[in-house]
């Protein structure tokens, strides 16, 4: 039984926006799950309807079988990071959690397990508007965790991290998936956790575009061939005569259509140089640009 | 419940907000009556004056526990904070109700402590310059149990109103407006109209409290006490459905 399942979930924001549309899928336990997807696509709303923060207008979705105001004890099941601005600023980074652990019935002993998971207890008792916006992401992520919960919703949780934090939140997303937590994580930076999930999600204006395994995906799309040539004008010419879809930046070609052999026929048969040719399985950002740019044309 | 309840109470003691607002109350009561007490002639102390301010000075502390319940609620949406407590408790009006009580008790808790720091301060005040002053201020145990009774409802009225409104200091500033100015002058325009609006009646509770007066502000135009009290449960009732009403169908993005 899939631990988050969602069917025909529609939210419409007043009569102009339909901020999800007709979105239904499904999450397995154990994996991470990435919801992926330009600003405005749907995914923070879509999070919310399974926390039961915002209402769908159609459809429904359920979190371990239930929705999630029918679970007992929610915050010991489900942990969620949404927005790292939900503390007061007046309050300690260590209070903030304790208010939260408070209503969940949970000791201030997690409090400061958590606090030392997310390497924030020597600023445990500072007030949080002293917080850089790593800091305060931190914080989240261990409110989120407090209850020692099976199933993670994070929302943008790498937003305001530099570099390093972005490598620890990933090996710490890895080690939560290898505890056997259900994770889902989303994010408008598709390249910060093309290494991180299993599973993606693809919204894009309120529409689910694609789901499922990330290697499935990326394996049933075009891969790019890259060439380079100091001819490479009379490539891309050569290329596109012959069908191809090409982008060129100087000497360098992303080309799609034809395999690299066939490239390297083509180059040949116009007596054309190559220094480079190379296949490349599309990134994240290529294959939701292509997924996204399928759907336009459908 | 009892989880909710002293996450509640944590919140308060854990920011200046509670903190700050007790001091103005303090401020507001305390150092006027100290001053009053050592700078006035003795024989003006061994009169009557010293109810007379109290009565004046305690009016102030009804708004500021006024304020102190709307910035309970509304700093909820200001700060984000919402969306924690309805995590940790999806039943929104659990929230709700339980925010209302802690607040209604929190509110009669500062109101005892600030009438007995007054007591102590006329005892000590009088002690020092030697005489004898009426640290009752003329008034009895009834009139002190009304204004502790309606600095609970006071405040659970805030609170209400903090989730009606969200927008913090729109809604400060409405009440306070419509607590000194609006409603005064309704009850002095059409007092048929104004013995039903809310301060008014509160007022009457307490006989001597908000928008000024003393206990003569009961007058024939006003409603009596019992009835005043209902109806000021009644305000908070329907406030604080509507305010359940509504977050249970609000959208927390």
């Amino acid at each position: 039984m899939p631990v988050i399942k969602a069917e025909h979930l529609s939210k419409r924001f007043g009569k102009k926006v339909l901020a999800v549309d007709d979105v239904s899928f499904a999450i397995e336990a154990g994996t991470i799950t990435g919801v992926l997807g330009p600003n405005g696509a749907g995914k923070t709303t879509t999070l919310r309807m399974i926390l039961d923060l915002v209402r769908p207008t159609a459809g429904t979705v359920t979190i371990l079988g239930s929705r999630y105001r029918e679970l007992h004890a929610p915050a010991a099941r489900v942990g969620a990071l949404l927005d790292s601005s939900g503390f007061h600023p007046g309050r300690s980074g260590r209070n903030a959690l304790r208010v939260i652990a408070t209503g969940a019935g949970v000791s201030d002993a997690r409090v400061d397990e958590t606090l030392a998971l997310v390497e924030l207890e020597g600023a445990a008792k500072r007030a949080v508007k002293g917080y850089s916006t790593g800091m305060k992401q931190r914080l989240a992520l261990a409110a989120a965790l407090l209850g020692d919960p099976e199933v993670l919703i994070l929302d943008e949780p790498a937003n305001g991290l530099d570099p390093e934090g972005m490598l620890w939140l990933r090996t710490f997303l890895r080690k939560l998936a290898t505890e056997g937590r259900t994770v889902v994580v989303s994010s408008h930076v598709l390249a910060e956790v093309e290494q991180t999930v299993d599973d993606i999600l693809i919204l894009s204006k309120g529409k689910l575009l694609a789901q499922g395994p990330i290697h499935e995906l990326t394996a049933s799309t075009q891969p790019v061939v890259r060439a380079r040539s100091p001819q490479a004008e009379k490539l891309e010419a050569a290329l596109i005569s012959a069908g191809a879809a090409v982008n060129r930046l100087n000497d360098a070609l992303a080309v799609r259509g034809p395999s690299a052999a066939e490239v390297g026929e083509i180059a040949h048969g116009h007596g054309i140089a190559l220094h480079e040719l190379l296949t490349e399985q599309p990134s994240l950002e290529e294959l939701f640009l292509q997924i996204a740019g399928t759907r336009r044309e459908q | 419940m009892i989880g909710l309840a002293r996450a509640e109470l944590l919140k308060l003691r854990s920011t200046r907000t509670a903190l700050g607002l007790f001091i103005v109350i303090l401020l507001v009561t305390l150092v006027p009556l100290t001053v009053l007490i050592f700078a006035v002639p003795k024989d003006w102390l061994e009169t009557d004056g010293v109810s007379g301010f109290l009565n004046t000075a305690s009016a102030f502390v009804p708004l500021v526990l006024l304020v102190f319940g709307i910035l309970g609620m509304t700093n909820e949406y200001r700060h984000g904070t919402i969306t924690y407590s309805y995590l940790v408790t999806p039943h929104r009006w659990q929230v709700m109700a339980m925010k209302l009580v802690v607040y209604a008790v929190a509110g009669i808790v500062t109101m005892v402590v600030a009438v007995l720091l007054v007591y102590v301060v006329i005892r000590l005040g009088g002690a020092v310059r030697g005489v004898s002053i009426d640290a009752t201020g003329g008034s009895t145990f009834g009139d002190y149990a009304r204004q502790i009774v309606v600095a609970g409802l006071i405040t659970t009225f805030g609170v209400a109103l903090g989730a009606l409104f969200r927008a913090q200091v729109i809604t400060v500033a409405g009440v306070l407006i419509w607590a000194l100015a609006i409603e005064n002058i309704i009850v002095v325009l059409k007092p048929a109209i104004g013995r039903w609006l809310p301060f008014t009646v509160f007022n009457t509770v307490s006989a001597g409290q908000m928008s000024g007066g003393g206990a003569d502000a009961v007058t024939t135009d006003m409603l009596t006490r019992p009835q005043a009290f209902i109806v000021s449960i009644v305000y908070i009732a329907i406030v604080s459905v509507a305010a359940v009403f509504i977050s249970l169908r609000r959208d927390v993005t």
